[in-house]
């Protein structure tokens, strides 16, 4: 480009000796020609450069005319047309360096924006952020750093084997938040740098990344020898933008997180509602089972009573039998009517009364004992008990379904314990202990909702609707008291029924 | 990357040297120099020769001391190498004086300054080293020849002033002179030493101005410049585009040589012409 353009020069230098007209010729004005052209494509340097050279072209020429002529108006003009050439090149260029500068800017800012918008983990956003920073400030390293804490290794991008050391100057701009200026990294008191010196000045440059809501992080910018007039600004201006995409890029993770765990809930609640769903259907396979039972049995006995003539003490067997099932029967409907009440969302009237647990234990564990005499029952009370204020039936329900339980799920000649202690607080702790099959630590969390019954081999035999646990703790709620579990497969189970005074 | 790695403490500020101290002494020993140089050029016969010669080594053993010192920060070193420098600096305008080829000694400067300097990394500071870009010697070149011929060109052309070499021996020893004192010592302390500080606190131009208006009060001071109007003109046009230019090779190639080779052939033109 400068030698196509001096050989323009010198063409037209030429054409100005032969023509022999100088200082004034009309060619003079030629010289401008490559000058803004040079100073369009190669700004203000190549411009000025171009200028000086054209005005050096035509000093041969002009001076000699000024010097036999004296200072005529045509030597004026001729000493104008010496100054002109290199201020119309260094002017024109600077214009040029200006614009094309802001279009890098502009530019930078936008791929900056890009690159913090892409699919990628972070520090490779930032690793393409610093690039594109570098390129637009014409930096000679560029150190990305998110995080305020000098402390803490923060997360960012820098030049290959450099690492964040704590008491450099980016540790100190990221914990304070300020810039630091350096016209020279070597002779800057402040640096304590190894190494020989360069034969350029190593300008550097930290400016804290805020998008108004405090620090990000910081922009570490490196330059060796000479540094474009307004790149501070420029910096300045790219800190600004890095914060907001840094700010944007961080939003865009929190917001994609947060749809993640959302989604993630409404899968859960959606597999919750098929399992509520089967288990309704389940449910009502089991009621209808367990409803047409005892139904079957009162038929059978009542019809042998009215079709036969049956001996007395037949008659009173068959009549037992069909007190037995009737009670059974109205158990069911009594657990039928608590779950529709508990489905609608009603406490169950509860009618409060001065109890003594001891005494309704011993009695629940002799009417157990009586009908499960393959097991064993023991009872202990720690020490004094305080009376509760409790409802009768729904104190007896509690203790039927959990000796029911404990009964049901262990095996033949197990022991079920129960123990009863004051607590803190005005509160009594009952616990009823077994050594049945236990419950797996997965199925802990939902052993009190309604419908559930848990999945073993060696209990498929046992009936039940899924239905005492559950109402177990409403009633325990509605007394303002509460019930755990502690279980492992094979050890046990231990629940514990906290209630108050 | 420093700005991530080194030690940094806001407080410390660089401890303060005493250049400005040295400077002076040696600003009082160069008017010392001058001065008794001139007091023996009075005195005749070989004591002009000897007073040209002490002035000569005063100003331009001086320069080469002040570059030192700023560079060096004071250090006892930079005095040894100064002295020994105005020392051969000395010899040479004796021998320059005294002998019709005595001027070649001017030759041996530079690469006894090489020499001196080996020791001292910190100059690289100010550019003392070969360039990285082989290519800048040639620009170098081609700028003090460029200048150069341009000055041939255009006073004879105006002035009507001649170009000729009148004797080879005299134009030689003259060159030599260039070589080895004038353009080595104006490198060594404007571009090197002054114009590199500045650089690394005021910018390009800043620096460039300020060491190229230094380097002209140099010129326009030197009792070798003639005193026609028209001619310190032109020196002012012409060591300012020189100055500037070999600043501009100073900050391009990190280098002070191809700004001194741009010196070396702009003043091997000048010795060309005759200026009356």
């Amino acid at each position: 480009m400068v030698t196509a353009a001096l050989g323009v020069l010198l063409a037209i230098t030429a054409a100005m000796a032969w023509q022999g007209v100088v200082p004034i010729s009309p060619l003079r004005h030629l010289y401008l020609v490559p000058v803004a052209w040079a100073a369009l494509r190669g700004g203000a340097r190549a411009g000025g450069l171009l200028g000086l050279m054209a005005a050096f072209f035509q000093m041969p020429l002009v001076l000699p005319a000024i010097e036999r002529a004296g200072l005529t108006g045509a030597a004026v003009e001729g000493l104008v047309s010496l100054a002109l050439p290199p201020a119309v090149g260094v002017l024109a260029g600077l214009l040029r360096d200006e614009s094309r500068a802001r279009a890098r800017r502009l530019e930078a800012l936008i791929e900056i924006e890009r690159c913090l918008a892409r699919e990628a983990p972070l520090p490779l956003r930032l690793d393409a952020a610093a690039a594109v920073v570098c390129r637009g400030l014409n930096a000679t390293q560029v150190g990305l750093l998110v995080g305020t804490s000098a402390e803490m290794p923060a997360l960012g991008s820098a030049p290959p084997g450099a690492t964040l050391t704590p008491g450099s100057a980016v540790a100190w701009s990221l914990s304070t938040g300020r810039s630091v200026r350096s016209p020279d990294l070597a002779t800057d008191g402040r640096f304590t740098l190894a190494g020989s010196p360069a034969p350029a000045p190593r300008r550097g440059l930290i400016l804290p990344m805020d998008a108004g809501a405090g620090p990000v992080g910081a922009l570490a910018l490196e330059w060796r020898g000479e540094v474009a007039a307004g790149t501070d600004a420029a910096a300045a201006e790219i800190a600004l933008h890095l914060a907001l995409g840094i700010e944007n890029a961080r939003l865009t993770l929190r917001q994609r997180r947060f749809a993640e765990e959302l989604e993630d809930k409404v899968a859960a609640a959606t597999r919750r509602l098929r399992e509520i769903d089967q288990a309704k259907s389940e449910f009502l396979s089991v009621v209808s089972h367990e409803l047409r039972t005892p139904l079957t049995a009162l038929e059978g006995f009542a019809e042998l009573l009215l079709t036969r003539a049956v001996p007395p003490e037949r008659a009173a067997r068959f009549l037992r039998h069909i007190h037995v099932e009737a009670r059974r029967l109205g158990r069911i409907v009594a657990e039928l009517l608590d779950l529709s009440r508990l489905e609608v969302g009603v406490a169950p009237d509860l009618k409060r009364e001065p109890l003594e647990l001891a005494a309704h234990v011993e009695r629940q564990l002799e009417l157990f004992a009586g009908v499960h005499p393959a097991h064993r029952f023991s009872w202990k009370a720690e020490g004094a008990l305080p009376a509760l204020r409790a409802d009768r039936d729904a104190l007896d329900r509690v203790l039927q379904n959990l000796l029911s339980n404990a009964v049901k799920y262990s095996p033949r000649g197990g022991e079920v314990r129960v123990a009863a202690r004051a607590a803190a607080d005005g509160l009594v702790e009952l616990r009823v202990e077994d050594e049945g099959v236990g419950i797996p630590t997965t199925e802990l969390p939902r052993i009190f909702d309604k419908y559930v019954r848990i999945a073993n081999q060696e209990t498929t035999s046992v009936r039940g609707l899924g239905l005492g646990l559950s109402l177990v703790r409403a009633l325990v709620e509605a007394h303002g008291g509460r019930i755990d579990v502690e279980s492992a497969p094979g050890k046990g189970s231990v629940f514990r029924v906290i209630l108050p005074a | 990357m420093d700005l991530l790695t080194a030690p940094f403490e806001v407080d410390r500020r660089r401890r303060a040297t005493p250049v400005v101290g040295a400077l002076c002494v040696v600003g009082a020993l160069m008017l010392g120099g001058v001065a008794g140089g001139q007091w023996l050029e009075r005195q005749g016969g070989l004591g002009r020769e000897l007073g040209l010669a002490v002035e000569g080594a005063a100003v331009h053993g001086g320069f080469i001391a002040q570059g030192l010192i700023i560079t060096l920060a004071g250090r006892s070193a930079g005095a040894a190498i100064a002295v020994r420098m105005a020392g051969a600096l000395l010899a040479a305008f004796l021998l320059g004086h005294l002998a019709p080829w005595g001027s070649l000694a001017f030759l041996l400067i530079p690469p006894l300054l090489v020499h001196e300097c080996r020791g001292h990394p910190t100059l690289r500071r100010i550019g003392f080293l070969a360039p990285a870009r082989p290519a800048s010697l040639l620009v170098g070149f081609a700028v003090g020849t460029f200048l150069g011929g341009h000055l041939l060109i255009t006073s004879s052309l105006t002035f009507g002033y001649a170009i000729s070499v009148v004797t080879v021996a005299g134009y030689l020893s003259a060159v030599a002179y260039d070589v080895g004192a004038n353009a080595l010592s104006a490198e060594f302390l404007f571009r090197g030493a002054l114009f590199s500080h500045w650089w690394r606190h005021w910018g390009f131009w800043g620096a460039a101005a300020v060491s190229t208006a230094l380097t002209l009060v140099r010129y326009l001071l030197d009792p070798a410049l003639p005193e026609a109007p028209e001619a310190r003109a032109g020196a002012i046009v012409y060591l300012a585009a020189l100055a500037l230019g070999a600043a501009m090779l100073r900050a391009w190639s990190g280098s002070l040589v191809p700004g001194y080779l741009a010196s070396v052939a702009f003043f091997a033109a000048y010795r060309a012409l005759v200026v009356w």
